[in-house]
C-alpha cells in the first residue's frame, strides 16, 4: 500500500509525465535503448516498441509508486485490443491523474 | 520470481480486494513462443480478481520475464515446472486451471497426472498431447526454425509486409527463443498421454475456441473421450481468442468455476 517515495499531493500531467517517462526509461533500458523520445502521443506498441510483458512491468513499476490506486491491469482490461495497440503515454498519464484525484476525493 | 526446482519463473498473482478471502485459486498457462502471462494479465485476470478468486499467472521457461535455459523443453518439464510452482506457492488444493494453445496441453497433463489437485479445466484453442498434436507442432516449429531462425531478413519482411510490425516484433522474439534453446526439438519429442491417461481426466472441462480455428474440428474427439466436456465456440474468431474475445471467454470460464463451486 504505501509507495516508496510519497506520491505528490496535488499530481498534475507533468509531474504524472515526468514520473511515467522515469519508469519507462527504466524498462527501455533492458533492451539498451537510452535516448528514446517520450511526450504524451507517444505510442507504446509503435513508438516504444513494448511488447505485453513490459506493460507488466510498467504496471508494477505504477504500482510501487502509486499504490492500488492505478491498476494498468484493469484500466487496460477494460479496451478493446486495437485501442491497447495504440494507447499513447498521454492516455495513461490523464489516466493516472484521474485515478488519483477520484480516489483522494473519495 | 519464484525458484521452480531449478528454474526461475516470474510469477503475478492478483486477488480479490483487500478483506476478502479469495474462494478459489485459479492458475492460468499461457501458450508457446510468442506469448506470456502478460496475454492473461491485461485481460480475463482483474476480472477474476473481482470475482474473489486467487489469480495466479506465470511465464513458462523461456518466455517472457522467465528464465530461459539452454534446454529442457518437453511437456513434462513444463508439467514439472507447473508442479514445483505450485508446491513454492503453497498451493495444495485442488485449482481451477485455464490453459490457452500449449498452456492448455500443459495443464491437461498436469490434470492427467494430479487428477486429486484440479477442480476444472479449461482449455482455450487446444488440446491434450496426443501423437497426432505431436507431429502438428512439430511441422509448426519446424517452419519457424527454416523460415525464421535461419532466415530471419527474409522472413521478417515479410510478416512486416503482410502482417504489420507487431507480428514481427513478436516473431522476431519467437525466432531468438527458438535459436537459443532446444525447444524446436524438444517439444515434438515429448512423451504424449495414451488413451486411457485422457480418459481418466474426470473434471470438468471446458473447451473454448474460434469459430474459424481448425481446432473446433476437435471437438467430436473430446466429447468421446471426456466425461465431463462443454465446448464453446466463439465465431469470427481464430487462434487468438482469448486477447480477442477475453469478456466472453472470461465469463464461460467463471461459470465452469462457479457451477463446480455449487454457488450457481
Amino acid at each position: 500500500m504505501n509507495p516508496t517515495q510519497p506520491a505528490p499531493a496535488q499530481p498534475t500531467a507533468d509531474t504524472v509525465l515526468a514520473d511515467v517517462t522515469g519508469m519507462l526509461r527504466t524498462v527501455l533500458a533492458e533492451y539498451g535503448d537510452d535516448d528514446a523520445l517520450i511526450g504524451m502521443s507517444t505510442t507504446f506498441n509503435r513508438d516504444l516498441e513494448l511488447e505485453s510483458i513490459d506493460l507488466v512491468t510498467l504496471a508494477g513499476l505504477l504500482e510501487e509508486r502509486y499504490g492500488q490506486r492505478v491498476n494498468l491491469a484493469e484500466f487496460l482490461a477494460g479496451m478493446e485490443f486495437d485501442e491497447i495497440i495504440e494507447l499513447t503515454v498521454g492516455r495513461l498519464v490523464e489516466h493516472v491523474v484521474w485515478s488519483l484525484k477520484t480516489t483522494q476525493a473519495g | 520470481m519464484v525458484d521452480a526446482g531449478g528454474v526461475r519463473l516470474h510469477v503475478q498473482r492478483t486477488g480479490p480486494a483487500a478483506g476478502r478471502v479469495p474462494h478459489a485459486t485459479v492458475v492460468l498457462v499461457h501458450g508457446l513462443l510468442t506469448d506470456s502471462l502478460a496475454s492473461y494479465y491485461f485481460t480475463v485476470a482483474p476480472g477474476f480478481a473481482a470475482a474473489g478468486l486467487d489469480v495466479v499467472m506465470y511465464d513458462l521457461r523461456g518466455h517472457g520475464r522467465s528464465e530461459r535455459p539452454p534446454r529442457g523443453y518437453t511437456l513434462d518439464h513444463n508439467i514439472d515446472d507447473l508442479e514445483a510452482l505450485l508446491d513454492r506457492l503453497a498451493v495444495t488444493g485442488p485449482v481451477h486451471l485455464v490453459g490457452n494453445s500449449y498452456g492448455g496441453t500443459i495443464a491437461f497433463g498436469f490434470a492427467a497426472r494430479h487428477p486429486e489437485r484440479t477442480a476444472t479445466l479449461t482449455l482455450i484453442e487446444s488440446e491434450p498431447a496426443t501423437a497426432a498434436w505431436a507431429a502438428k507442432l512439430g511441422g509448426i516449429l519446424d517452419r519457424v526454425m527454416t523460415q525464421l531462425a535461419h532466415n530471419e531478413p527474409d522472413a521478417l519482411a515479410w510478416i512486416i509486409a503482410h502482417r504489420g510490425h507487431n507480428t514481427a516484433r513478436l516473431a522476431k522474439g519467437a525466432a531468438r527463443l527458438a535459436r537459443e534453446t532446444t525447444l524446436g526439438r524438444d517439444i515434438p519429442a515429448s512423451r504424449v498421454l495414451t488413451e486411457e491417461q485422457i480418459r481418466a481426466v474426470h473434471c470438468p472441462v471446458l473447451g473454448v475456441y474460434g469459430g474459424d480455428s481448425d481446432l473446433a474440428d476437435l471437438v467430436p474427439l473430446k466429447e468421446a473421450l471426456l466425461t465431463d466436456y462443454r465446448a464453446v465456440v466463439l465465431p469470427g474468431h481464430e487462434h487468438s481468442v482469448l486477447v480477442e474475445a477475453p469478456a466472453a471467454v472470461g465469463g464461460h470460464i467463471l461459470d465452469l468455476i462457479r457451477a463446480g463451486a455449487g454457488v450457481g
